[in-house]
């Protein structure tokens, strides 16, 4: 009991240690304002897809470094953010490149026709939205990037 | 068990309170949990040929998710401030703060199901989408099986048409047409839903035909404008010549039939509430499966965070230093359900 109080104490202490550290909170709210506003226009107005995702991300990438130096104080915290945060950080981004080969690669069956008749199963997707869509705008519907060759049979 | 109070094992420890230190960890464990979803995301669409990425498929409101972002935000803000303030031992001011944040919790949560109904009502859920356009046929073929039926019932729950298995609808189709020439109730039915019943009885019997019918030219796989069964459909078959074949079912035959029950008079209003758009969305399941397991989630822990502000405030006027710690902790928690909504915003709404 005591000695929790007292460790307690000596965490407050440091606390008022860090208060010399002082942010400008209402500054940090207003780059995230500024940060999610971009993103939204960055989606609205047209541009490649790839510059797109590298900006949208570069932005989302921003807003958590604010979010978690300041709002979340790590910039002030001591090493210990780093002894705790960078195990769980690599294991997690292990899972996903687990998953990949296995998962991410097939994870419809060989036979469905969303693979065996890609191209048949997206023209017939893109002429059921040119029918549907003809007074909006002439957005493409699937990204070219994403559309392959079918495979012979 | 005393405790005696090394002063150099101090140094030894964390300079944090335990209660962050465990919160810390909890984080840690929560950066996985969430990563194995964005992680998968990632890698299912990816590895997927295509994607559904127009908003007339996936209902997905960038404005709805910005604003939702923006919310998170102030909240998040609101958040520090209330720490800021407790640290000063300002608790009245930190109580307002924490009130707000709750507040902007309840709107973010009423955002969101404005979007999941937007989903839903669409039913985009995940083993309900059609991906191909044959599939997205029989899926309208069954929804149309499934209104006939519900009609069917009225007749066999209330007892009009007696009947031993009342989901033999193909046998019942027969009863029910004949409905019309019966006379009297059978015992036990009032005369008021037997009249009604017998009104629409031809009515129901059509639908049920409409639906046969497409039922049975999805079975052949033969144009609407082709019989598919019975003598006509064997003779259409036996004048083909040798490697011909019958026109096959087309998407746009069956949507322009459904458009034309949903326009009828008398059993339009059945078909337009039982019976979705038909709508293919190739991709559009795995879609659904991590976009509702993400953001699901993520409202979870808005729940969860909403639980804890409330057991802050519900101290009203006696709120006190001893919160201090846990305002911090609940701060930290709610910041990380900031960030985590962060990256599922360009993710989901934008890329």
């Amino acid at each position: 009991m005591s000695h929790d109080a007292h460790a307690s104490q000596v965490a407050h202490a440091d606390d008022h240690a860090h208060d010399t550290h002082h942010v400008n909170y209402l500054a940090i709210f207003a780059v995230l304002c500024v940060c999610t506003a971009l993103s939204v226009i960055l989606d609205v107005i047209h541009m490649s897809k790839p510059v797109t995702i590298v900006l949208v991300m570069a932005v989302a990438i921003t807003k958590a470094l604010c979010v978690m130096m300041f709002f979340m104080h790590l910039k002030f915290e001591g090493n210990w953010k780093f002894v705790l945060l960078a195990p769980t950080t690599i294991l997690a981004i292990g899972l996903p490149l687990a998953l990949f080969p296995d998962i991410g690669a097939s994870y419809y069956t060989p036979t469905a026709p969303q693979v065996t008749r890609w191209a048949e199963e997206i023209s017939d997707y893109q002429k059921y939205h040119a029918e549907h869509m003809e007074h909006a705008e002439g957005a493409a519907i699937i990204e070219p990037g994403h559309v392959e060759p079918a495979h012979a049979e | 068990m005393s405790h005696t109070a090394q002063p150099t094992a101090l140094k030894m420890g964390i300079p944090i309170p335990n209660s962050k230190l465990g919160l810390w960890l909890f984080l840690g464990t929560e950066i996985m949990f969430f990563t194995a979803f964005i992680g998968s995301y990632i890698v299912l669409r990816l590895g997927s040929k295509g994607w559904p990425t127009d908003t007339n498929d996936t209902h997905i409101n960038v404005f709805l998710g910005g604003l939702n972002t923006f919310v998170l935000i102030v909240s998040s803000y609101l958040v520090v401030v209330a720490h800021e303030a407790m640290a000063q031992k300002n608790f009245s001011r930190a109580r307002t703060y924490l009130t707000g944040t709750l507040l902007l919790a309840f709107l973010f949560l009423g955002i969101k199901s404005i979007e999941y109904y937007g989903k839903i009502s669409h039913d985009i859920l995940p083993g309900h989408i059609a991906e191909t356009s044959s599939q997205a046929v029989k899926k309208a073929s069954r929804e149309l099986e499934v209104v006939v039926r519900d009609r069917f019932a009225e007749y066999t729950s209330s007892g009009a048409v007696p009947t031993e298995r009342p989901n033999d609808i193909v046998n019942l189709v027969n009863q029910i047409a004949a409905l019309p020439t019966t006379a009297t109730p059978p015992e036990g039915v009032s005369e008021g839903t037997f009249n009604a019943l017998k009104e629409s009885a031809p009515v129901d019997a059509e639908l049920f035909r409409q639906w046969m019918n497409l039922h049975q030219h999805i079975v052949a796989n033969v144009s609407l404008e082709v019989p598919a069964v019975g003598p006509e459909y064997l003779a259409a078959r036996a004048e083909l010549k040798e490697g011909e074949k019958l026109p096959e079912l087309e998407y746009a035959e069956v949507t322009s039939l459904l458009t034309k029950m949903k326009a009828d008079e008398k059993y339009g209003h059945y078909v337009t509430k039982g019976v979705f758009e038909p709508h293919p969305i190739v991709y559009g399941n795995i879609f659904a499966s991590t976009y509702f397991l993400m953001t699901g989630f993520h409202a979870v822990h808005v729940v969860v965070g909403m639980i804890l502000f409330w057991m802050v405030l519900r101290q009203g006027s006696k709120l006190n230093e001893k919160w201090t710690d846990f305002v911090e902790n609940s701060g930290l928690y709610w910041h990380f359900v900031d960030l985590v909504w962060i990256f599922l915003f360009p993710m989901l709404y934008i890329i």
